[in-house]
């Protein structure tokens, strides 16, 4: 009997190189007469480079070649060019230098003289909302591929508004849309809290910059890169270098997270194989840490009001959202989702948002692990408390009561979900927490020490279809599990290949994963991003073996006699009435009979990325290749509940997280031990965004400080809770043959909540309303003295 | 001049393997030279491309900077001891637990593990605008940038301010203060300073941080035995629970008589560029019980004359909970 | 190679002026020590130079010559006291010795050498000739000559001038622009540190032009070193001592008078309520008249 996989822990096959340093990232890798790259950093927020002298830099011993704006593509509009004469942030590149040597480099670099105009910038986007407020863009700060730039304002009498603590109420918002009869809806309501929220721009900052090597052998480009997704990068990068993706050989084995800042790869990926091609030597570009700050994204900042109505028995009944996004130089959507994740997480039924995009002078923005989600549900979830006091309700009564049933529709759309369990993950997490006795605990004091109970619950998109599978059992017995995923540490290579080895019958060890490099075979793949991967990946994967289990009964059938039907596989074996041939054999016979049993014929309606792939691997054994088209209807979304006990220091602001619960629904558990490790990094991370981390810019010069790890602070393991529990409900996804959902991103904005419900809760219910919560900003509060910092201020710390 | 960072300029490497050597070494240098200790604060100068010295003299190889040596009158701690070695080691933990308990909460294990006392007692400041290499008064420009009317200065000093407003980081100090200690410093001249004389404000000298000058080598730290096993108080309030440096810090030295305070010594970081000793909050203490009364007059007193930033008015009160946790703590 | 000015990036990288090179400082203390000793050799080296003769004092020319008014000497000293202090806590910190609070002591100097100068200004403009000091005439020119003639040929003997000879004017001048600048300069500059009189803010001034206030502000302060000095050493020398004495007790003996001064140029007077006698209290000064007291 082969051994059961899915929902078994196991190790990883990345685990070895990885704890013995063997494992390769993209900066490890060297070639024959390798360069250096290093990129030049704009010194303002915003300018014109009117003239490069770069006549000392070409002096310096080892200086090979300068690349300029003018020599890359140069978007349109708010787009991001890899190298700008226009910069729109402090540490944009303006151009590239070749040297032999990273020292050489540098010191190229420093000779250069710049001579740049300064212009306008804006750092908070409230401010460039005031009626004269600075714009981002000379031309404006608003863009539409119709009608081009226009500048958008509020009025003084918004901004009286604003200055007096209220929601203000522009005229033509950027985004706007309603659902049911808001004015009803807050009618109805017996309590509404109304409360303005900042939530901070913070940086991504992965363990691993971004670096990337890459060199041109007889027109073929091998580029060794640092991002999240592989097969969708190597796209990406032949997009922007405007080359055949099979000319590309890339690889990507190893990365050091990302966080959603090098989802399809990044911008300046492409940077390496230019420089390459230009002066036709290999060129590494380490990306320092220095330079990830600027380059490797942010999650953009809200600045937001929000007004929730209750009715008496807690069910919220309208929620009133308004958020000006900091959207940095290049845009962001967070705002959208984070409007829909409102409407789904409280289900009010009358929703109306507004939302208010605002272009910056800040580093980009980009998509963080639960972008908009993880913002929202920290931001709103004390008002959720705020009203359960108010009403005098118990706070996770009026949680479940408010939680969504599959039958609630997301958004102004009411998109509908393919299986909603939010109230059976916050009743396990209740259990498992002992909600009963520790709520009993909040607001006692011993001592200076304050115990605060905190509850989040958040939700995020965990999947996608449509993707393919491909796999080949080769005449040693093994089957050849290929993956076009990218691997950043969340062993989704593996664990999507585990149901359809289970499907086959195998033991874990007769299973091997390819991946991250594409001259093995990438299928066409999701991005590593969204949770999709757990989800999209076991279904593409799935159908894979799918097929390659109709083509090893098939053969056993012809092999053996009987009906294929009758066959079985177990533990590398195929078994029915006629006998059984091992898949070595069954492998053998495949490359006999070839056609679609090894590859020779391939599915008419895979998609076309992956027939290059199949294709390396034709005639080399059983071919299981197939798209997965399982089909299904709605949204694929995960929930998480987290439950966590702090005791706050009412003398000097600090608090120290006790325990953390987290309870989730994602469907089938394929990997206990990943999921957990998810919950509880994810968890961890958001509630860093909630204590600590930070961004901070010099108004002045416009330029950040937190740009170091130090400086940025995210969460050490020294503030990770000292318990930790969590659990799944289980429950499978009834529209996936494997039942599994993604996790990685609601358990941010679940951990964020948690924290600032926590602290609001060991506060009396006072809601500080904006993050990090850090200890100047409580104590400042609890002694009565002024507050560090506005209400609104943004890039403040 | 174009602005690059994270990349360590090129530098002669000297390794001296005896303090005469290195003072030699430093001489020889002169303005060019910079001394290596555990590179925790180095290192963030060099990759910025700041801090540019010609020669780099490692005192990692000086065996007689180095651990622990027991006196009659106390203990003597070699300046390149790490903070690792002083929070575990046995006589410090029993005796003088104030400064074990300050080493442990120095950065991160990593970094105690490399970085050294003399480290972190002589470490430069973490202000922001100063640490990017910004032309400020501390740098040799004309311009305190971080007491700018909306400068971002959470951090910075309610004390002692003097053009610069920069806060000493380092943990140690205040409770090398609070135990009377002794610096030991060479040049080739031996001196030996007060705990709370070896650091310096910018009035005195807005560049440095402490008493040395290029040269100058602080080799050991001598803990006299009148205040070993006293009632010790430290306590560090930080924005995360490592890799952090202090919003506001207090350590304490109690000696009691029964529930009467004899003796006490109490030093606070974080609120001034120099760690602050309260002089008078010992005299107001000195013969009297820990009462709440004395807790609360105590951290009144403490915070007198201090001026908050536009962003720092909470390390007033923070600061005087502090005190007031600190006296509280010999509370009968 | 000596740096005239120091220069530093901006946080945006612009190459901006900071202030004055302290080179200049060394320099201006050399060349003030040179100053000083070329002088002596000079002077030396014209022991048997022409005199010119005593000139014949008018009848009723008193025994002791009103110099210096108690008020013109409270000005000159108390501007002298914080002059010296400004000066010192400039430059002596940079020497490399610690003075703690230099910057509090320096700014308080200033803010007392401010009041003395309006002091002045209010004192010359009201109750001293001030035109006679600012004439820049023909006569400023003929003076200009023979003082020059003196200094190139032993045979010239040195002019003898009106109350204020030529090279007390010219150096007053100099201590009138130079103080004009530092203290206007330094008005600005004290807008960047804290003291009861601006809310501090760094950034009134583009990088650029707070380099050109240091930058002044630092060229005063090194002229005045050079100022400074060369008066000390005139002071203290013996030929000129009678000029330290006379800022002292505010009078010279009709000797002085008539060995250095031309009655014509200079009309003497005395202490008009005690004949004979030097004005010695603030009384007195006050009530001295005809028809400008310094006149």
């Amino acid at each position: 009997m082969a051994e059961k996989l899915v929902g078994v822990n196991y190790a990883p096959p990345d685990l070895r190189a990885k704890i013995t340093g063997r494992a390769r990232y993209a900066e490890d890798f060297r070639a024959q007469g390798m360069v250096f790259m290093k990129l030049l950093l704009s010194p303002m927020p915003h300018c014109r480079v009117r003239g490069v002298d770069d006549s000392r830099a070409r002096r310096v011993p080892g200086f090979i070649d300068i690349m300029r704006a003018s020599e890359v593509n140069q978007p349109e509009g708010p787009t991001e060019a890899m190298l700008t004469d226009e910069p729109k942030y402090e540490g944009e590149p303006i151009l590239a230098v070749a040297a032999e040597s990273e020292e050489a480099c540098a010191a190229a670099i420093e000779a250069i003289e710049l001579d740049l105009e300064p212009l306008p910038f804006v750092l908070d986007p409230l401010q460039g909302l005031r009626p004269n407020g600075p714009n981002a863009y000379t031309e404006g700060n608003q863009f539409s591929g119709q009608d081009g730039w226009s500048t958008y304002k509020w009025t003084d009498a918004d901004f009286a508004e604003v200055d007096a603590g209220r929601m203000p109420n522009p005229a033509n918002p950027l985004v706007e849309w309603t659902k049911g009869d808001i004015e009803a809806g807050f009618a109805e309501a017996t309590v509404i809290i109304e409360e303005a929220i900042v939530h901070q721009s913070v940086t991504h900052h992965p363990m691993e910059p971004r670096s990337t090597m890459a060199y041109w052998e007889n027109g073929r480009l091998h580029a060794f890169v640092s991002t999240q997704s592989a097969q969708r990068t190597k796209m990406g990068m032949a997009g922007a270098l405007e080359v055949d993706p099979e000319e590309i050989t890339f690889v990507s084995e190893f990365t050091g997270g990302g966080f959603g800042s090098k989802i399809p790869g990044h911008t300046h990926m492409s940077l390496a194989p230019l420089m390459s091609r230009k002066i036709g030597r290999p060129v590494m570009h380490r990306v320092t840490r220095y330079e990830e700050n600027y380059i490797g994204r942010a999650r953009p900042g809200f600045q937001a009001w929000a007004k929730m109505g209750f009715r008496a028995d807690g069910k919220c009944t309208a929620i009133d959202l308004m958020i000006v996004q900091d959207s940095g130089p290049y845009g962001a959507g967070d705002h959208n989702t984070a409007s829909n994740i409102a409407d789904i997480t409280y289900t009010p039924g009358n929703m109306r948002y507004r939302g208010f995009p605002m272009y910056t002078n800040t580093p980009p923005k980009a998509a963080q692990r639960g972008p908009g989600g993880a913002q929202i549900n920290g931001m709103l979830e004390p008002l959720i408390d705020q009203a359960a006091r108010e009403l005098n309700m118990d706070r996770l009564a009026i949680r479940i009561l408010n939680a969504p049933t599959v039958e609630y529709g997301m958004g102004p759309r009411s998109q509908r979900m393919t299986s909603t369990r939010a109230k059976e993950a916050l009743r396990l997490g209740a259990e498992l927490f002992d909600y009963e006795n520790k709520i009993q605990l909040s607001g006692q004091r011993n001592g200076s020490k304050v115990t605060g109970i905190g509850l989040g619950l958040s939700t995020y998109t965990a999947g996608s279809r449509g993707y393919d599978g491909l796999m080949v059992i080769r005449p040693d017995g093994k089957l050849y599990v290929y993956q076009g995923i990218g691997n950043l540490g969340t062993h989704s290579i593996s664990d999507t290949a585990r149901p359809a080895a289970e499907l086959l019958g195998l033991n874990w060890d007769q299973v091997e994963i390819i991946w991250g490099d594409s001259s093995r075979g990438m299928p066409n793949s999701s991005v590593q991003a969204g949770s999709q991967t757990t989800h999209a990946h076991s279904r593409a994967n799935y159908a894979a073996a799918q097929d390659a289990l109709r083509k090893i009964r098939a053969i056993a059938a012809r092999q053996l006699g009987g009906n294929a039907n009758q066959y079985r596989v177990d533990n590398g074996r195929v078994l029915g009435p006629g006998g059984s041939m091992t898949f070595a054999q069954v492998a053998q016979r495949a490359i006999a009979l070839g056609g679609e049993y090894d590859g020779h014929t391939l599915p008419g309606d895979l998609n076309a990325a992956t027939v290059p792939a199949a294709n390396m691997h034709v005639g080399t054994g059983l071919m299981g290749v197939a798209r997965d088209n399982f089909g299904g209807e709605g949204g694929i979304y995960s929930w998480l509940a987290v439950f966590g006990l702090i005791e706050l220091d009412v003398e000097t602001g600090q608090f120290e997280t006790k325990e953390l619960v987290c309870a989730t629904d994602v469907g089938t558990v394929v990997h206990p031990r990943s999921l957990g490790a998810q919950c509880y990094g994810g968890a961890i991370q958001g509630m860093g965004m909630a204590m600590s981390q930070r961004w901070v810019f010099d108004p002045q010069y416009g330029v950040p400080f937190a740009n170091r790890l130090y400086t940025a602070r995210p969460p050490s393991i020294m503030d990770a809770p000292r318990s930790m529990a969590w659990d799944a409900v289980g429950i499978p996804d009834p529209q996936t043959p494997t039942g599994a959902k993604g996790i990685g991103e609601p358990s941010v904005g679940a951990g964020s909540a948690v924290l600032t419900t926590a602290i609001a809760d060991a506060m009396g219910g006072r809601c500080l309303c904006r993050t990090p919560l850090t200890p100047d900003l409580i104590v400042a509060e609890l002694e009565g003295r002024p507050l560090p910092f506005g209400r609104l201020d943004q890039h403040v710390g | 001049m174009a602005n690059m960072k994270d990349m360590i300029p090129a530098f002669d490497l000297v390794q001296p393997t005896t303090v005469e050597d290195a003072v030699d070494l430093m001489k020889d240098a002169g303005d060019e030279g910079w001394v290596l200790a555990g590179g925790l604060d180095t290192f963030d100068w060099f990759k910025d491309r700041i801090k540019r010295p010609r020669v780099v003299i490692d005192i990692g190889g000086i065996e007689e900077m180095r651990g622990f040596r027991d006196e009659a009158g106390g203990i003597e701690i070699g300046a390149m001891t790490t903070l690792t070695e002083v929070a575990n080691h046995a006589r410090v933990r029993s005796e003088f637990g104030v400064l074990a308990t300050a080493a442990e909460h120095v950065a991160t294990p990593q970094i105690r593990n490399q970085g050294t006392l003399g480290g972190n007692i002589t470490q430069d400041t973490r202000c922001w605008y100063y640490r990017s290499g910004w032309p400020c008064y501390r740098a040799g420009g004309n311009v305190c940038y971080a007491s700018a009317p909306l400068a971002m200065n959470r951090e910075h000093c309610i004390l002692g301010r003097s053009r610069c407003v920069a806060v000493n980081p380092s943990d140690t100090a205040p409770a090398l203060i609070a135990l009377d200690a002794k610096m030991v410093v060479q040049s080739p001249r031996r001196r030996l300073y007060d705990a709370e004389d070896y650091f310096i404000g910018p009035s005195v000298d807005i560049t440095r941080m402490t008493v040395l000058e290029p040269g100058d080598l602080l080799t050991q730290v001598f803990v006299p035995a009148f205040w070993a096993n006293s009632n010790f108080y430290f306590e560090k309030v930080r924005d995360r629970g490592s890799w952090d440096f202090q919003l506001v810090s207090v350590a304490a030295a109690f000696r009691m008589s029964g529930s009467t305070i004899e003796d006490a010594r109490i030093a606070v970081n974080g609120v001034a560029p120099y760690p602050v000793r309260l002089d008078a909050v010992e005299r107001l203490v000195r013969g009297e019980a820990a009462s709440e009364s004395l807790q609360n007059a105590a951290g009144e007193l403490a915070i007198q004359g201090t001026r908050a930033l536009r962003h720092n008015d909470y390390k007033i009160v923070m600061m005087r909970n502090l005190v007031r946790r600190a006296v509280r703590s010999v509370a009968a | 190679m000596i740096e005239l000015f120091r220069r530093d990036q901006n946080p945006w990288g612009q190459d901006i002026l900071i202030g004055v090179s302290w080179d200049l400082m060394w320099m201006a203390l050399v060349l003030a020590a040179l100053f000083m000793v070329g002088h002596a050799i000079w002077f030396r080296s014209r022991a048997g130079a022409a005199h010119a003769a005593p000139a014949a004092v008018p009848p009723g020319t008193p025994e002791r010559v009103v110099r210096h008014t108690l008020a013109s000497r409270i000005f000159h000293w108390s501007m002298s006291a914080a002059m010296l202090a400004l000066v010192i806590t400039a430059f002596v910190p940079v020497m490399g010795l610690e003075i703690p609070a230099w910057v509090t002591i320096h700014w308080i100097a200033g803010v007392a050498l401010i009041a003395a100068i309006i002091y002045h200004i209010i004192h010359a403009i009201g109750w001293q000739d001030f035109w006679s000091m600012m004439n820049f005439g023909p006569s400023f020119f003929r003076d200009l000559f023979a003082q020059t003639k003196h200094l190139m040929s032993a045979s010239a003997p040195e002019p003898k001038g009106g109350k204020y000879p030529l090279d007390h004017r010219l150096y007053h001048h100099a201590v009138l622009v130079f103080s004009l600048a530092a203290v206007v300069t330094g008005v600005i500059m004290m807008m960047r540190i804290d003291t009861p009189f601006f809310a501090h803010n760094p950034y009134l001034l583009t990088d650029e032009t707070t380099g050109v206030v240091f930058a002044i502000h630092g060229i005063a302060g090194v002229m005045f070193i050079l100022l400074i000095a060369s008066h000390i050493y005139f002071a203290l020398r013996p030929d000129k001592r009678w000029l330290f004495w006379s800022m002292v007790r505010g009078w010279i003996s009709r000797d002085v008078y008539a060995e250095h001064f031309d009655p014509t140029k200079w009309k003497a007077t005395g202490d008009s309520s005690r004949p004979g006698t030097a004005a010695t209290g603030a009384l007195a000064d006050a009530s001295v008249s005809a028809p400008k007291e310094d006149a």
